[in-house]
């Protein structure tokens, strides 16, 4: 199939990006979107162009590391698929596709289409753990968790932390991102020592890097490739006002 | 982990973090909003006597009148709800401008809905139309023509009150005001059909059990208030109310 391409390119984080066309010819409908711009970079260095720069890693949707808007949307076309998942037997022969960087002051481009998120991992740090001596191991069903509650908490860690959600909200906000690192621990009898702090230092430092407001408009939870519920949100919101109002843990 | 939260957070933490923080700006927003919803309920409610006749309608109304300290606080107190809701939307929109600086060349929304996408229009419309509402029925300075210099009603028991029933037929009489009025409390329905959802979500009201259900209430509530206020126009208009 033959596709046009509107990539971004940007030399680096101080230099204003723009966006270029490429040709790309004789793609196979059984490549995947990355392996595809592999093929098109290679084309472009091999003609002495400077190749496209794009985040990957493990290609198998695990990694959170592959981003990219794809006609407008996070990972592409296809729901709860990271891109280096999507194929190009979802796009039509002779489509146009826009490939555009996360956008969001909180995440900016180093280069083409690669972004800086480690505003994720510093929010991660202030509380996306819980604090455990070291010791023995403790026995495997020593405490019990009921499996609905399980459920929930491995519901919120499928969390990749990829910002896809941040790239879909209109706002540029991470709280599907957050509430997600914050639910995980909620939903668990370990997280409970530390369940205020947690919710009101990982906040602290979400408005602290600059990410938007919640408007509850679902598209974070629309693009997200591991279909996170916005339940989270509603969870974290619930714990950050007891947190602010109340404000003890127990 | 820092420690933020031990052993109490005292009084100015609790202000400057409902105030400085996106959670607490938003919860304010949504506080205020439940808050003048209820106050619209209680409106339309009253307004809906309007289909009784002038004797009930006349003597609500002054009875609201007669209030006196009581109508004043809360009269107060919605233009202070008013502020504080604008004033926390404000806020966020500069903050929610500020984080995404460079916009997309093609954007597609999978999952917003229409009143979801118009917040701003319709709030800021809704905003200029109680402006234009209270200038009307409240200081009676705009959309008064028509309206006899002699408006008062002499209640059953002897009593003479404002003839407002008049008033609020004369004026929808006028196919203007009365379409105006219905766009107007339209602007305002669609507003809430993202609103009340939005504020049960912000407060974390919403748990998976409840979400899907409150996710039809916002629409179903806004439908409601949208048709006990547009009755009225619509029925003098089509002169079921003379």
């Amino acid at each position: 199939m033959n596709l046009t391409l509107k990539i971004w390119r940007q030399k680096d984080k101080a230099t204003p990006g723009k966006f270029e066309t490429y040709e790309a010819k004789d793609i196979s409908p059984d490549m995947s979107f990355l392996e595809m711009l592999d093929v098109v970079s290679e084309r472009a260095q091999a003609q002495g162009q400077e190749p496209c720069a794009f985040d990957h890693d493990c290609r198998e949707g695990i990694c959170g590391m592959c981003s990219l808007v794809i006609n407008g949307v996070p990972h592409g076309p296809e729901a709860a698929t990271t891109t280096c998942q999507l194929h190009m037997r979802k796009f039509k022969d002779g489509d146009n596709i826009v490939i555009e960087p996360w956008r969001a002051s909180a995440f900016p481009v180093l280069r083409d289409l690669v972004v800086d998120r480690t505003a994720f991992d510093r929010i991660q740090q202030k509380g996306g753990f819980v604090s455990v001596n070291t010791g023995g191991t403790p026995d495997g069903n020593a405490i019990p968790v009921s499996k609905l509650e399980a459920d929930l908490a491995m519901d919120a860690a499928s969390c990749i932390g990829c910002g896809a959600c941040v790239a879909a909200c209109k706002n540029a906000s991470a709280m599907l991102f957050v509430a997600a690192k914050v639910s995980q621990y909620a939903h668990l009898p370990q997280g409970q020592a530390e369940r205020s702090r947690r919710v009101l230092a990982m906040m602290e430092q979400h408005d602290v890097e600059g990410f938007g407001s919640c408007t509850n408009f679902g598209e974070c939870e629309a693009v997200c490739p591991k279909e996170i519920s916005v339940r989270v949100i509603a969870e974290m919101n619930r714990d950050y006002l007891r947190a602010t109002l109340v404000g003890t843990d127990p | 982990m820092e420690d933020v939260s031990q052993p109490s957070p005292g009084i100015s933490k609790v202000v400057s973090r409902m105030h400085g923080s996106t959670i607490g700006q938003k919860a304010l927003m949504a506080v205020s909003g439940v808050l003048l919803i209820a106050f619209s309920f209680g409106h339309m409610a009253g307004h809906l006597q309007m289909f009784v006749g002038p004797e009930p309608y006349n003597a609500y109304a002054h009875f609201l009148q007669s209030l006196g300290g009581i109508k004043w606080a809360i009269r107060f107190g919605l233009v202070a709800l008013t502020i504080l809701h604008i004033f926390s939307a404000f806020q966020l929109t500069m903050r929610n401008r500020a984080a995404r600086p460079i916009a997309y060349a093609s954007n597609k929304w999978l999952a917003a809905s229409i009143g979801a996408k118009t917040m701003r229009a319709s709030g800021g419309i809704v905003l200029f139309f109680i402006l234009y509402h209270i200038l009307h029925f409240t200081v009676l300075l705009v959309g008064t023509a028509g309206f006899p210099p002699e408006d008062t009603y002499k209640l059953a028991n002897g009593l003479m009150v404002d003839d407002v029933y008049r008033r609020m037929v004369i004026s929808f009489q006028n196919p203007a005001l009365a379409l105006g009025y219905v766009f107007g409390v339209g602007l305002l329905a669609l507003h809430l059909s993202h609103g009340i959802q939005s504020a049960l979500q912000t407060l974390g009201a919403l748990n998976s059990t409840y979400r899907p259900l409150v996710k039809r209430v916002g629409p179903a509530l806004a439908g409601l208030l949208f048709a006990g206020f547009a009755s009225v126009p619509l029925a003098v208009l089509t002169g079921c109310i003379k």
